[in-house]
């Protein structure tokens, strides 16, 4: 077999279109002459399902989970899985009226139940009284975890049909969101009243509270996720992953996978050098690699009949590795001596080939220390922590003649067109890239990823449709976490309590690519005359490192946070009052904000929060439980950008959105859609959105760094503006006539810069005896511009402070030294956020005028995860009188920080 | 995942001979089992289920006041169960403790007996001494949750929240194979690694737990404190599990007190029983029954602070149940 590249997709292409016009070519011969029925078939049993109420005979393999014949052999595919091993729910179904996981529930031991599922909520189109609340709620976000949520909801309300707020926690505890909606789901249980309120400033439609528009297919199971996708003749693709953090790769023999009767294609790095482009901005990151640098880096992978026959084939594959020396931390890889893991060095260039590290300085660093009366230093170090979003990373790829069609959750259709395109060299107009619903991502799911990439490739080689599916574990390692970082400070502020320099040198792991800017920022958020930030993004034998919610912000902020929270301690100065005196006034003292309103958003939150009675200057208590208050901030760009629209006006009056969002939990096509429908002076419900599908979508900036609102919202307007000069000019239209607009915006602020900002505050017991914290009180106040739709905006809170305080006191890949093996991939190892872990988050919304944005609106998205790390580190402090240096504050660390 | 067969056994007979055959694993609520299939650490070719033998489900009273508990009984039924509550709070607070309601409605509580252990690099497939390595990985390695009491070579920790509670009950446990069964003290029953580091348990291959028996505890007062670092589906840092019997006048006749998730097997203190017994609670003795606890704990580099956290949660309980 020939080599797969990009030159050889190029000839192949030209091949095909002079040869064939059938839509599915098979380019392999060797493995389909085998006969796809195993020479010894796995053992099955006859069994009868009822399964909401409907009674089914089926013959299903003994291994076969619950989940997988709901899903996969009844279509009932409202049940998702989002871990296969119950660590986080989404699974949950009901057997006999218990709730139970399906993924770890045989088929055979359901035989005989009556199995209850999402599916069975509804009357029809009729929502049952539970679905609506968590409709009304806003209790989906993604959605990947909603039936989960329902079905534990329902078990919980047959017991106890009036629960506390406590039975309702504990009832649903066994359901992980990672959108981390808790507060929500909670009250859509209760039905209780959220403490929201509509905006200050609503206009029509904007800035009332409004449910998202497709809530409803997300609580009834009929949102199509990518995992949901079953195409005739599809074949279940698995990838073979190194167990070694850094080793040369000697030989793949894929020959004995090759043999086994089912399997239909295996590649390696024998057949396919094909370059995954967003992998890694400065080097080629093959799909196969040699060296493979971290454990998870692929190998080889296998399409087959199903998923299990794959699975199998993989063990069949023979690999010769030569392990290496390898290296985890930063500073460690800068070292003279250290393995070098990509060519040229650990230090990642800037830009292709200029090895510095990135540095950003104003003023006179000596001269500002030397006018300083307290000169403070400190060093933080923070970790690996997965995105954990629950739906697993799963591409199908399809292959019509030469056009490629890949079903995957991606937060940018047009980015991963663009970057498939360009990786596989096909036009992109040959490209067709769909996203129905996703189920999260918080920055993993941006552009294209391998999965993509090798079901294509999979796909081309079978000519079959081919569904590759990541396990919750190789989620974990072989996509991406948020950067660990260390970050080393030094501040200096006169007595009265002004600064005069900041200085921070700081490494940043990247694992062995560069996806990301392994930024650490926050420093922007201070006026200081002299500053110097160094940052060393650096190649290690970690997991990839790149963008999760804020991506540079939550670790250095947290650091910087710190600082000025113990330069505040030191001068004996009301961290509030220290904060309003040093605030940033200009972005980097220099370029005036478009509207700003960080001092209005502490000033608001310590009043609300009722700072000034509550905060006492840190000391070491000698009661058993500490109480402590502390507080952070944050800001996050908000900036306009280019992006695209394609508005329709029926001659029925129906107005149709064409926009090339996903939403990934965000509720982007709610905002859309409310955009819209304010702009033409239209109810909602004669708008509806087309989105997900780069054939009937135009281009879309993607869904990460909170930017759709804003760039792609502006389009909208723009697009609706032209409209209703065609209504003004044409009129309405009439019968089937239609009235088309269209905008691409890329509105410039010059000389300005654009922000949203947000202070929290938190309120937490520390059991120093124990090394327990626990959350009382959290306040959030944001600013976003203008509200578009307070309820969605708070949801967008919450899910980022909770996740934060999951960051904060639990989450951490951990790496055995010795081996560099993670030691704890999954929903349980890395201890994410459950139910009972959240507090009640209570936001609120500072909403100044700003010129830019649709009405003004700004980020919303990631600004909420930014300050909680800091703000909640702070408050150990103040509880405890010990400052925490390294994340996260788990029990272990904090009891030996008090010891 | 492997390909495996599977039966239901309608007796104990059929299951223990079921069990005989080669690479066959017995299975209750599977939870524990089909992760570790998926995960490539055991495979099985027969999978031998359990929860269909026909009365190994329920709680039975005994004529002299104890109770018979089947060992399939979920833990969701154990820990809400009427009679447990009122008469063996440590052992309903400990099922209930078990990970989510999912998994407590098909979990039992012979297989929580009889999990394996939830060390990272047991379950990450590290070639340890429990994989039938020849070193614990552990040791030196990322130890945080490990072992400081009874640990070595192998030095994981027992990860069932019911087994202290049974041990500090004096329960006795049934074990039946095909040559035969036997009832004896539940502490007989866990295996330390300097025994035989590849157990947990003295369970032979074809013997299934098939019940538990408590003894009449009148007058009890017992407590179950898991202590967790998110705050429910997981596995205890540390517990304890204690049960006194008190007098008229609080003075203690007879104490059980049982620490978890720090060593190898459900670690009984009888040092702290013997203080206890024949004394009323005082700040003062449950502090020094805190201490004496930890008597001779050994940390690993990671794990220093389970000493003092488990010495004050014992202190804690105690205090809490005078």
């Amino acid at each position: 077999m020939g080599r797969i590249s990009r030159r050889s997709f190029i000839e192949r292409t030209g091949a095909l279109a002079a040869a064939t016009t059938l839509p599915t070519l098979k380019l392999r011969g060797a493995a389909q002459q085998v006969d796809d029925q195993p020479a010894d078939p796995a053992p099955t049993t006859r069994i009868t399902l009822r399964v909401n109420g409907e009674t089914h005979e089926l013959e299903v393999e003994d291994r076969w989970t619950l989940a997988e014949v709901l899903r996969d052999h009844l279509g009932l595919t409202g049940t998702k899985v989002g871990c296969d091993r119950g660590e986080c729910g989404a699974c949950t179904v009901r057997l006999d009226g218990t709730t139970v996981y399906s993924c770890s529930q045989l088929a055979v031991w359901a035989d005989g139940r009556a199995v209850s599922t999402v599916e069975g909520l509804a009357d029809g189109d009729q929502l049952n009284a539970l679905q609506q609340r968590f409709v009304a709620h806003d209790g989906p976000q993604c959605g990947f975890c909603t039936a989960g949520q329902l079905m534990s909801a329902s078990a919980l309300l047959d017991d106890t049909p009036n629960p506390t707020r406590d039975q309702v926690r504990e009832g649903l505890v066994g359901n992980i969101c990672r959108c981390s909606n808790y507060n929500r789901y909670v009250e859509a249980v209760l039905d209780g009243a959220s403490a929201d309120a509509p905006s200050a400033r609503a206009l029509t439609t904007v800035g009332a509270l409004t449910p998202r528009i497709d809530a409803p297919e997300r609580v009834t199971g009929r949102a199509r996720y990518t995992g949901d996708v079953r195409l005739p003749g599809m074949l279940y693709a698995r990838v073979l992953r190194s167990p070694h953090p850094h080793a040369r790769v000697r030989r793949v023999d894929t020959r004995p996978a090759e043999r086994l009767p089912g399997v239909r294609a295996v590649i390696s790095r024998n057949t396919c050098d094909v370059v995954w482009t967003s992998g890694d901005s400065r080097n080629d990151r093959f799909l196969f690699n040699d060296p493979v640098r971290f454990v998870g880096d692929p190998v080889a992978a296998v399409a087959a009949v199903d998923r299990h026959t794959a699975e199998e084939a993989l063990e069949a594959i023979v690999v010769d590795y030569e392990p290496l020396n390898f290296v985890l931390d930063p500073e460690e890889a800068l070292r003279p001596g250290a393995v070098e893991i990509q060519p040229g060095g650990n230090l990642s260039p800037r830009g292709r080939g200029v090895r510095e590290p990135e540095v950003y300085e104003r003023g006179d660093l000596d001269a500002g220390f030397a006018a300083s009366d307290v000169v403070l230093e400190d060093a933080f170090t923070s970790k690996h922590i997965n995105n954990a979003q629950l739906e697993p990373r799963v591409s199908v790829a399809r292959w019509d003649g030469d056009r490629l069609t890949v079903w995957t959750p991606t937060q940018g259709i047009s980015n991963c067109q663009r970057d498939l395109a360009r990786d596989l060299d096909l036009p992109p107009a040959d490209v067709r890239v769909v996203c129905e619903y996703m189920g999260g991502g918080f920055g993993n799911k941006n552009q294209c990823q391998d999965s993509d990439l090798i079901a294509a490739v999979l796909a081309r080689e079978t000519g079959s449709a081919v569904k590759l599916e990541y396990t919750r574990k190789e989620d974990f390692l072989g996509v991406h976490g948020r950067w660990p970082t260390r970050q080393y400070y030094r501040v200096g502020a006169t007595r009265d309590g002004t600064l005069q320099a900041i200085e921070l040198r700081g490494y940043s792991g990247l694992g062995p690519h560069r996806k990301s800017s392994g930024g650490i920022a926050g420093i922007e958020l201070f006026r200081c005359p002299n500053v110097r930030r160094v940052v060393h993004p650096t190649y290690t034998n970690m997991t990839v490192s790149a963008n999760f919610r804020g991506p540079a912000y939550p670790q250095g902020v947290w650091g910087i946070e710190s600082m000025m929270d113990q330069m505040a301690h030191e001068l004996e100065i009301d961290p509030v009052a220290f904060h309003l005196k040093n605030v940033s006034r200009a972005y980097l003292d220099e370029t005036p904000y478009t509207s700003w309103a960080l001092p209005e958003c502490i000033a608001r939150g310590a009043e609300i929060f009722g700072w000034a009675s509550r905060w006492r200057r840190a000391g070491a208590g000698d009661v058993a439980v500490r109480r402590g208050v502390g507080m952070a901030t944050g800001a996050f760009s908000a900036r306009t950008g280019r992006s695209s629209a394609v508005l329709r006006l029926d001659g029925d009056g129906h107005l149709w959105v064409h926009v090339g969002v996903t939403d990934i939990g965000t509720g982007a096509k709610t905002t859309m859609a409310l955009l819209a429908a304010e702009a033409m002076e239209m109810r909602l419900d004669d708008v509806s959105v087309v989105w997900g599908d780069t054939d009937r979508c135009p281009y879309s900036v993607g869904e990460s760094g909170s930017r759709t609102t804003v760039q792609t919202g502006d389009a909208v307007l723009a697009a609706a503006a032209d409209l209703r000069q065609q209504l003004v000019v044409q009129g309405p239209p009439r019968g089937d006539a239609v009235l088309v607009a269209e905008a691409t915006t890329n509105p410039r602020i010059e000389g300005m810069a654009r922000y949203a900002s947000a202070a929290h505050f938190v309120e937490l017991e520390v059991d120093v005896a124990v090394g327990h914290v626990r959350v009382v009180r959290y306040v959030a106040v944001h600013e976003s511009g203008r509200i578009l739709n307070p309820l969605t905006s708070a949801s967008q809170v919450k899910g980022g402070v909770t996740i934060g305080i999951g960051m904060a006191l639990h989450e951490e890949l951990r790496y055995d030294r010795a081996t560099g093996i993670p030691v704890n991939p999954g929903y349980y190892g890395a201890r994410v956020m459950t139910h009972l872990d959240t507090p009640e988050i209570e936001v609120h919304f500072v909403e100044p005028e700003d010129a830019y944005g649709p009405y003004g609106a700004k980020a919303i998205g990631e600004p909420p995860i930014i300050p909680v790390v800091a703000a909640i580190g702070n408050a150990i402090f103040n509880a405890t009188g010990r400052r925490l240096h390294e994340l996260p504050f788990s029990r272990d660390r904090i009891l030996e920080a008090l010891a | 995942m492997r390909r495996f067969a599977h039966v239901s056994p309608d007796s104990v007979a059929a299951a223990t001979a079921a069990l005989r055959e080669a690479r066959a694993a017995p299975v209750g609520g599977g939870s524990d089992l089909l992760g570790m299939i998926k995960d490539n650490l055991v495979a099985p070719d027969r999978l031998v289920r359990l929860t269909e033998l026909s009365g190994l489900d329920a709680v039975a009273s005994q004529g002299d006041g104890g109770v018979r508990i089947g060992g399939m009984i979920t833990l969701s039924a154990l820990s809400r169960h009427p009679v447990i509550g009122e008469r063996y709070a440590v052992l309903a607070d400990a099922a209930g403790s078990v990970g989510t309601p999912q998994i407590r409605n098909t979990g039992t509580l012979a297989g929580n007996l009889t999990q394996r252990p939830w060390c990272w690099y047991f379950r990450q497939g590290f070639p340890c001494y429990k994989h039938g390595g020849s070193r614990c990985f552990s040791r030196t390695g990322e130890n945080q949750f490990n072992a400081i009491l009874g640990g070595g070579p192998s030095y994981i920790v027992h990860p069932s929240d019911t087994a202290p509670a049974l041990v500090a009950l004096d329960a006795q446990i049934h074990i039946v194979g095909d040559t035969g069964d036997r009832w004896l003290p539940i502490r007989e029953f866990f295996v330390l690694p300097s025994e035989d580091v590849t157990r947990e348990n003295i369970l032979r291959p074809g013997e299934i737990v098939t019940e538990l028996e408590l003894p009449p505890h009148t007058g009890t007062h017992s407590a179950y404190t898991k202590v967790t670092d998110r705050e429910a589906w997981t596995h205890a840092v540390v517990s304890t599990a204690v049960v006194l019997t008190l007098d008229g006048d609080g003075v203690c006749r007879s104490a059980g007190v049982v620490l978890g998730g720090v060593a190898p097997i459900p670690w009984r203190v009888e040092p702290v029983e013997r203080l206890l017994v024949g004394q009323r609670m005082t700040p003062e003795l449950a502090a020094a029954a805190g201490a004496a606890a930890v008597e001779g704990a050994r940390a690993l580099a990671r794990n220093r602070y389970k000493i003092a956290l488990v010495s004050e949660t014992l202190r804690r309980s105690l205090l809490s149940l005078a």
